[in-house]
C-alpha cells in the first residue's frame, strides 16, 4: 500500500504523502474495500455520443471499452502501477461540439490520465484542442477525417487508419484481388453521402484514379435523406463500370444496394468504403440474399488472432450478440491506453504521452501489422481489412495475409 | 441508352412524385383548414411507420391491411394533438404554433430514439422486392401501390369534402371561420376533425411506405422538407394541387439525378420551390382553401 502511493507520488515520502497515506490506511480499517480500491486506480476517460443519433454505434464502442476494462481489472490492473485498477470515467457528447468540449474539459479536471473517443470527427477536430492545451493524451475512436492529426499535435494519437488511408488501401485490396481473378478494373463509380465523411472517402478514391490507372466514371454525391436512388443508379449502370464503390451510412446503403440488385447494374462487385452496413452483422443477418458476396474494406480484427477468437467469445457472453467494428476498435483502443500505461508506470500525462508515442504493441487483434505511432499521432501501419459476406457472414477475404476465405470475384448475381 | 435512361427517369419520378403528393396530401388539409404549418407531419409519419412496422412484426398483419387499424388509432392521435396541444394555443402567435408543432416533432423523435433505439427496421413482406420491366424501366411495386394509394387518397378527400355535412362544415371553416362559427358548426370540433383526418392520411401515407422504406426514429426527415416543397407548390391547403406538385417535384428530383452531375438533383427542386414563390405564391394550382 505505501509502497504503491511513493511511487505514484514519484518521489520520497513528503509530510502530505505520509498524511494521505496514513489517512488511507485508518480509513482502510474502517472500510477496507472500497478505500483499497480507490487507492489503486487510474482513471481515464472515455468521450462518446451515447445519446443523439449516433448512440447505436457508440454503444458498441463502448460496449468494447468495457469489456477491456473488465478484463485488465480482473487479470491484475495496471501491473507497473501495482495492479491498479483502470477506472473510465464517462464523458456523453450527444455528438455535439460544445459537449465533446466541456465533458473533455470536466474529466481532465476530474483527473483522467487520457481521453478515448469522440467518435465523429467534427467533435473530434475541437476536442483535440481542449486536450493538446492540457496536454492530456487523446487516443481517437472511430474518426477518420485525415485532419484530425495536423498541426503539430503532441497529445493526439489514431490506431485506427484515416480517410486517405481506409480509401486508398481498399482500392489497392481490390486491384490485387482483381489482378489475381484476371479481371481488371478500368472503370470505377462512386456514390458517397454529401458530408464530411462521404466527401472525404470520395476525394481519395478519385486522386487515386491517377496513381492505379483506373476511370472514375462516375463520381455521385448524394442526401443521405434521399428516398429514391433509381435515377443515379440508372446513370451509373449507362456508364459501364466495373465497380461501384459505396461510402455511406446505413439507411442509404442498403436502398443503394437494394436498387442496384433490381436495376441489374452490371459490376464485377459492390464495395462499400467504410461502409456502416455492408459488412455490419444485424444488416446481414437481415439481407441475406442481398448482402450476399457484397465487400467492404473496413476496420476489423484479425480472424487469424485466437486472441480475437477468445476476444469474440467473451463479448458473445457479456452482451449476448456478435462484436461489431466499434466494439473491436473500442477494446483494442483502451489495450495501447493500458500498454502506454504498464511502460510509462506513471500516471503523469506527459510520461503517458511520451509512452504512447514508443508504442510498439504486437499483442493486438486487428489486421495490421504492430500498433506504433508517427510523429503526428497517426498509426503506421493501420490497414483496412477487405470483406466479403459469404453464406451470411462477413469474413476477411483481404489482405491475403490475414485472409481466412478466397474472395467470390467477380460477383455473378452484380454482373447480372 | 439515353432514351432508357430517360424513361427510367421518368418512371421512377412520377414513382417518387406519388410518394411525395401522399404524405403532403394530409399536410395541406392541415394547413388549409388551421392554417397551421405542421413541423410534426413527418414525426406523426414515422410513428404511424413504427405502429406499421410492430402489428407486422408482432401480428403478422400485412402493411397494407393494417391501414384499418393504423388509420384510426392515428385519426384519435391527431384530434388528441389538436384538443391538448394546439387549441388551447389558438390564440398565441402564429410563430409559437410554429415551435409548438416542431417541439412535437422533437419530442416524437426522441420518444421513438427511447422506445425503439436509433436501429433501422424493415418490414420483409413477399411483395418487398417485386418488381417489373417496362420498355427499358424499373417499376418497384411497392412504389407503384404507394402512387395509386396517393391518387386514391386525393380523390377520396376530394369526395368527402364534397358530399359529407362534415367536410362541408370543414370547407366552410377554411373559407371563412366566422361565418362558419355563426352558422353554428362546431368550430373546435371541426378543426380537431381535420387535425385527426390529416393524421390519418399521415399513417396510410406511412403504411403504404414502409413496403419499400426503412423506419428509423429519424425517417420522417426524409419526406418532411419534400411535403413542404409539395404543398407550396400545389398552393397552400389545396391537396389535389399536392399530388400534382409531388408529381412535379419527383419528376424534377429524378430528372436532375439521371442528367445532370453530383447532387444537383435538390438543388433543382429548390430552384422551382423559390420561383414558385417569387412568382405565385399561391401555388401553381392557384387557389388554397381546401377547394
Amino acid at each position: 500500500m505505501s509502497e504503491h502511493t511513493r511511487r505514484l507520488s514519484g518521489g520520497p515520502v513528503s509530510r502530505r504523502t505520509f498524511l494521505s497515506t496514513a489517512g488511507a490506511a485508518a480509513a482502510v480499517v474502517g472500510s477496507p474495500a472500497i478505500v483499497r480500491a480507490q487507492a489503486r486506480e487510474v482513471k481515464a476517460g472515455y468521450l462518446l455520443p451515447v445519446t443523439g443519433p449516433l448512440a447505436y454505434e457508440a454503444g458498441l464502442a463502448l460496449n468494447g471499452l468495457t469489456l477491456a476494462v473488465d478484463e485488465i481489472n480482473a487479470s491484475g490492473g495496471v501491473k507497473s502501477l501495482g495492479g491498479a485498477k483502470i477506472s473510465m470515467m464517462p464523458g456523453d457528447t450527444q455528438n455535439k461540439v460544445e459537449l465533446g468540449n466541456s465533458e473533455a474539459s470536466r474529466l481532465i479536471d476530474q483527473g483522467a490520465v487520457a481521453i478515448i473517443g469522440p467518435f465523429s470527427s467534427l467533435v473530434a477536430f475541437s476536442v483535440r484542442q481542449v486536450t493538446e492545451k492540457n496536454k492530456t493524451p487523446f487516443l481517437l475512436l472511430a474518426a477518420v477525417a485525415d485532419n484530425l492529426t495536423e498541426g503539430g499535435l503532441k497529445y493526439t494519437f489514431r490506431m485506427q487508419p484515416n480517410g486517405k488511408g481506409m480509401a486508398t488501401l481498399t482500392v489497392s485490396n481490390m486491384f490485387e484481388m482483381a489482378k489475381n481473378a484476371n479481371v481488371p478494373i478500368k472503370r470505377v463509380a462512386m456514390m458517397h453521402e454529401e458530408g464530411n465523411f462521404g466527401t472525404t472517402m470520395g476525394n481519395h478514391v478519385e486522386a487515386f484514379s491517377r496513381t492505379m490507372g483506373y476511370e472514375l466514371v462516375q463520381r455521385i454525391p448524394y442526401n443521405l435523406r434521399s428516398p429514391d436512388f433509381t435515377s443515379e443508379l440508372s446513370k451509373i449502370k449507362a456508364a459501364r463500370p466495373d465497380l461501384l464503390i459505396v461510402s455511406g451510412y446505413y439507411g442509404d446503403s442498403k436502398l443503394i444496394a437494394e436498387t442496384a440488385a433490381k436495376l441489374k447494374i452490371g459490376v464485377s462487385a459492390l464495395v462499400g468504403l467504410a461502409n456502416a452496413a455492408y459488412s455490419n452483422p444485424k444488416f446481414i443477418a437481415e439481407n441475406r440474399e442481398l448482402t450476399e458476396h457484397l465487400f467492404d474494406g473496413n476496420y476489423w480484427h484479425n480472424p487469424q488472432s485466437a486472441r480475437a477468437r477468445a476476444v469474440f467469445d467473451a463479448y458473445q457472453k457479456k452482451f449476448s450478440s456478435t462484436m461489431s467494428s466499434h466494439s473491436v476498435q473500442g477494446y483494442q483502443v483502451t489495450f495501447v491506453l493500458k500498454d502506454a500505461l504498464e511502460r510509462a508506470a506513471s500516471v503523469d500525462r506527459d510520461r503517458v504521452r511520451d509512452a504512447l508515442s514508443k508504442t510498439n504493441l504486437t499483442d493486438h487483434i486487428l489486421t495490421q501489422d504492430a500498433i506504433r505511432f508517427d510523429d503526428s499521432g497517426e498509426g503506421i501501419s493501420a490497414t483496412p481489412a477487405l470483406i466479403q459476406v459469404q453464406n451470411g457472414k462477413p469474413v476477411v477475404v483481404g489482405p491475403a495475409r490475414f485472409a481466412e476465405a478466397k474472395p467470390v470475384f467477380p460477383v455473378p448475381k452484380w454482373k447480372g | 441508352m439515353t432514351g432508357g435512361l430517360l424513361l427510367q427517369a421518368v418512371v421512377s419520378g412520377l414513382l417518387l412524385g406519388g410518394v411525395y403528393g401522399l404524405v403532403a396530401s394530409g399536410l395541406s388539409l392541415i394547413f388549409g383548414v388551421l392554417r397551421i404549418i405542421n413541423f410534426a407531419h413527418g414525426a406523426v409519419m414515422m410513428l404511424a411507420m413504427y405502429a406499421t412496422y410492430w402489428l407486422f412484426a408482432l401480428g403478422r398483419v400485412d402493411p397494407y391491411l393494417s391501414v384499418v387499424i393504423t388509420a384510426p388509432l392515428f385519426f384519435g392521435l391527431g384530434v388528441a394533438i389538436q384538443k391538448l396541444v394546439i387549441e388551447p394555443n389558438r390564440a398565441a402567435a402564429e410563430h409559437n404554433q410554429l415551435l409548438l408543432t416542431l417541439g412535437l416533432a422533437l419530442f416524437f423523435e426522441n420518444l421513438a430514439l427511447v422506445l425503439w433505439q436509433g436501429d433501422f427496421r424493415t418490414v420483409k413482406v413477399a411483395y418487398s422486392g417485386a418488381s417489373f420491366v417496362i420498355g427499358e424501366a424499373l417499376v418497384e411495386v411497392s412504389r407503384l401501390v404507394a402512387s395509386g394509394g396517393a391518387v386514391l387518397m386525393a380523390l377520396g378527400l376530394f369526395v368527402f369534402l364534397r358530399a359529407t355535412d362534415v367536410g362541408k362544415a370543414l370547407r366552410a371553416l377554411a373559407e371563412e371561420p366566422e361565418g362558419a362559427a355563426l352558422v353554428g358548426i362546431n368550430v373546435a370540433r371541426i378543426r380537431a376533425a381535420t387535425f385527426g383526418l390529416g393524421s390519418a392520411c399521415v399513417a396510410v401515407a406511412g403504411a403504404l411506405i414502409t413496403p419499400f422504406f426503412y423506419v428509423a426514429p429519424d425517417v420522417g426527415e426524409s419526406f418532411n422538407i419534400m411535403a413542404f416543397v409539395v404543398v407550396v407548390l400545389g398552393g397552400m391547403g389545396n391537396f389535389v394541387g399536392a399530388l400534382a406538385g409531388g408529381f412535379i417535384v419527383g419528376l424534377a428530383e429524378s430528372l436532375g439525378a439521371a442528367f445532370l452531375p453530383g447532387s444537383l438533383k435538390q438543388l433543382v427542386v429548390f430552384v422551382i420551390f423559390v420561383l414558385v414563390l417569387l412568382f405565385r405564391p399561391q401555388g401553381l394550382f392557384g387557389g388554397s382553401r381546401g377547394r
